[in-house]
């Protein structure tokens, strides 16, 4: 059970720091991106296979988050002249191109089977007795660098100036080029952030394969942002536990029931979270924990509503 | 004093966050155009919206010959004699003339000839459109823009007519045109409500005229007696 | 080559009509909807239920899922899509994922993963000209051109049509003209539900049918409404018999299994180009 949980936990680390690259993208800067699990892939097969041919830890990890936010620039400069739809686009496409890669590149990734045996840092020193437990704290402190990084962010002039621009076009016309560029950059360190989420998930299992990187990932993460609040970090990652516990629930769900098969439990869990995902959007668009956002200097003032016109 | 034709009281209305419009009260009696005047961003064009039916209410009542229309979103409305047009992109610009004014019949029930009769008695108004109605619309000038929307409008035979800014980007030659061709319309019995910015050309032609400031009334009076005042200036930018 | 022309012909006469779909309701309701691929997953389950389950000849069962496919449309629209119309695009387009995720996978848990494949004769090709045409190819060609021929028809001669296009045009002014917008959507989601359908059963002749089957069609879909300008269905199926043909040639440099990362390809470049697609206007940019 404790072996269980452990896992849980670590997963639920590496989805909130999803769900909090989307929050700097989307949440904060209102730029939706539904590439985000190809994000994840790109940062874990740069991980993996730099491990796998000899580089050292930090190295790999820093390749996966240079890369991502290299990525991240790129495809947001692709769509900067463009409104947002756009954006979601070349962000689904942009992942459906490395699933593609990851599934038909065997030389490179191993293919559907996947990269198997990449090394765990400091495994040596730890042993593989207590590892997981010891890769839990790791993932817990990422989360929480992160989280300061992002909160210390939020308040200085950048994250104002980024919800500027979320909220109120005018300021946001006024700003001029600076805008582009905010969201460029804005965009960059949610790319940066999926890429050490992907280093993270590369050494979970020390093996990776396409299927870890299913729109499932992407979906959860919408989920976790709009569940804690667009824009607020902190009841992010109350909004993304509490969500996980819920999903984590279903999984007893056949159990109780013993007419559904597996299959058939997996696809109602995916019915709960996309049915979840719209119902979180109409009913509690300012996020399930109100009152603590209340509180929380980086909530906007109002519920983002149409800008267009 | 005649019963009004439209009155609205205690308006409030916006989009998403604060109040725009800010507990507007105004009355329009039968044959008058009421002008409803003062500087930008101050609410103006959101209250007509909001007369029209294309902002919803958020508190108040709007009531037209004694019935409230409150919930009525603009197709209804019309239904109840209200015709409105918009500043600027006030025709379709991808359809012909001959388009944008059988779409104007279509949905009021008048398909086949009893639009055709409608869409003719229009077209007598403005011979300038009633000429060329194979041209796309995008194509008029702005002059005749103005003049196909108001001959959309009239189709429905209002018995008020709703005008955003009818001045807006026109020449100064046009716009007497265009204020003209209002008179001419109120002459025919149809009550109208503009928003003005051009406040000087406007007056001549406004029996009344109501000052609007951050959203709520500041002033409200004769339009002669508006004109003869000398401090229109200092309605308009004090600050409440 | 000439072969490759001819496939990649069919290609884009089946993503035509979804990609017209598309370009339909993002005229009116001004999102993208990311739903369309489970949209297409779901009518070729159902046209497979018709045909199969109840033992009806395709015709029929496609017909019928034509005709029924336009209330899946018009339910998703009133409980997901109407609660949020005004809440902006991109809360609309997130709504339209979670829809996607929705739709599959109730198509998973009563269909489970097996593919399966209409009870159709397989028929042998036609040969003209030392090119094979394939009796599929020929049926596909018939239904979508006509579907394109009706739609055309709609916009462009009937007051449908015309409120469509005002709707899309300025939905104000389209109110203050006495069109009430909540009937031209409904009319919009039923129009769109028809081609989703009869798309959805010719991909199904196409290929197995699956839970993923949509997936595998939703970025060439947006490529090509995107080419030919979002909003304009006749760009669309401009779009769409471009990146048909691009995509098939493309395989003889490229391994097939990149088809939707080409289509990607040059989405991407076209933008960079010309943002507004070939045949956009340009107040489809913010």
């Amino acid at each position: 059970m404790i072996g269980y949980l452990t896992t849980i936990m670590t997963l639920v680390s590496i989805a909130v720091l999803i769900a909090m690259a989307l929050n700097v993208q989307w949440g904060m800067c209102g730029m939706v991106n539904f590439g985000l699990s190809g994000f994840v892939a790109l940062g874990a097969y740069t991980t993996a296979i730099l491990m796998l041919n000899g580089t050292g830890v930090f190295m790999a990890v820093a390749a996966a988050i240079v890369i991502c936010s290299v990525m991240g620039a790129l495809l947001s400069l692709i769509s900067l002249r463009l409104s947002d739809d756009y954006l979601a686009i070349v962000t689904l496409g942009f992942g459906e191109v490395i699933r593609l890669i990851t599934l038909n590149e065997d030389w490179l990734t191993g293919g559907a089977l996947g990269l198997p045996g990449i090394p765990r840092p400091l495994v040596d020193y730890i042993g593989t007795d207590h590892y997981e437990k010891f890769y839990l704290a790791v993932c817990v402190l990422v989360v929480l660098l992160i989280f300061i990084g992002l909160e210390l962010a939020t308040r200085a002039p950048f994250g104002r100036a980024l919800r500027a621009i979320r909220d109120d076009e005018v300021v946001a016309a006024s700003l001029g080029k600076n805008v582009l560029l905010m969201r460029v950059k804005a965009f960059a360190i949610g790319g940066g952030i999926t890429g050490i989420a992907g280093s993270l998930q590369a050494f979970q299992f020390s093996y990776i394969d396409p299927s870890q990187f299913s729109a499932i990932m992407t979906v959860y993460a919408f989920m976790a942002v709009i569940a804690g609040g667009r824009g607020s970090h902190s009841g992010l990652i109350l909004g993304a536990c509490s969500i996980m516990v819920l999903l984590e629930a279903t999984r007893f769900l056949k159990d109780v029931v013993n007419i559904l098969d597996n299959s058939q439990i997996a696809a109602i869990r995916l019915i709960l979270i996309g049915g979840g995902l719209i119902l979180l959007l109409i009913y509690r668009p300012q996020g399930l924990i109100r009152e603590y956002r209340a509180t929380a200097p980086a909530a906007p003032k109002n519920v983002p509503h149409d800008r267009k016109e | 004093m005649t019963a009004p034709l439209l009155t609205a009281s205690d308006l409030r209305a916006g989009y998403g966050g604060d109040d725009i419009v800010n507990g507007v009260s105004l009355s329009v009696v039968p044959g008058e155009i009421f002008t409803i005047i003062g500087p930008n961003g101050s609410g103006k064009s959101t209250l007509i919206k909001v007369l029209a039916g294309i902002v919803p209410v958020r508190k108040g009542t709007i009531a037209l010959f004694g019935k409230d229309v409150t919930e009525f979103k603009a197709p209804q409305r019309i239904g109840e004699g209200m015709a409105y047009v918009p500043q600027e992109f006030n025709v379709f610009r991808n359809m012909t003339i001959a388009e944008n004014l059988k779409l104007s019949t279509e949905f009021l029930g008048l398909r086949g000839r009893a639009g055709y009769l409608e869409r003719q008695r229009v077209l007598d108004l403005f011979p300038d459109i009633a000429s060329r109605q194979n041209l796309l619309a995008g194509n008029l000038s702005g002059g005749q823009r103005q003049m196909l929307a108001f001959a959309c409008a009239l189709i429905s035979s209002p018995d008020i007519l709703l005008l955003d800014e009818p001045s807006a980007g026109l020449s100064p030659k046009l716009v007497i045109e265009i204020f003209d061709k209002v008179k001419a319309v109120n002459a025919l019995g149809t009550t109208v409500i503009m928003v003005e910015q051009n406040v000087a050309m406007a007056l001549p032609y406004s029996d009344r005229a109501l000052i609007l400031v951050n959203g709520s009334v500041r002033y409200q009076s004769d339009a002669t007696a508006l004109r003869e005042r000398g401090d229109l200036h200092e309605l308009f930018l004090r600050e409440s | 080559m000439g072969q490759l022309i001819i496939n990649g012909l069919g290609t884009g006469l089946i993503i035509a009509l979804p990609a017209m779909a598309l370009s339909l309701t993002f005229g009116i309701l001004r999102f993208p909807n990311f739903a369309i691929g489970a949209m297409l997953t779901m009518a070729a389950y159902m046209a497979w239920s018709f045909n199969t389950i109840l033992g009806m000849s395709l015709i029929l069962a496609a017909a019928l899922t034509i005709l029924l496919f336009p209330l899946v449309a018009l339910i998703c629209d009133r409980t997901v899509f109407k609660p949020l119309r005004t809440r902006g695009p991109v809360t609309l387009l997130v709504a339209s994922m979670g829809l996607s995720f929705v739709l599959e996978n109730i198509c998973r848990l009563f269909y489970g993963n097996d593919a399966r494949s209409f009870d159709i004769p397989l028929a042998r090709p036609y040969r003209v000209m030392g090119l094979r045409i394939n009796y599929e190819l020929l049926v596909t060609a018939g239904v979508s051109i006509s579907a394109m021929a009706m739609v055309y028809v709609i916009l462009q001669h009937t007051s449908l049509g015309r409120a469509m296009r005002a709707v899309a045009d300025n939905p104000n002014l389209a109110a203050a003209r006495g069109i009430d917008a909540g009937w031209v959507i409904g009319a919009t989601w039923c129009l769109s539900g028809m081609l989703i359908a009869a798309s959805g059963v010719l991909i199904g002749m196409d290929r197995a049918i699956d839970p993923q089957l949509g997936w595998n069609y939703i970025i060439v879909c947006f490529a090509a409404a995107i080419l030919g300008g979002l909003g304009s269905p006749v760009g669309a199926v401009i779009g769409a018999l471009t990146l048909g043909i691009v995509g098939e040639l493309a395989t003889l440099i490229v391994d097939p299994n990149y088809r939707s990362a080409i289509a990607f390809l040059v989405v991407a470049l076209v933008l960079l180009v010309r943002p507004t697609g070939l045949l956009g206007r340009r107040e489809i940019v913010k």
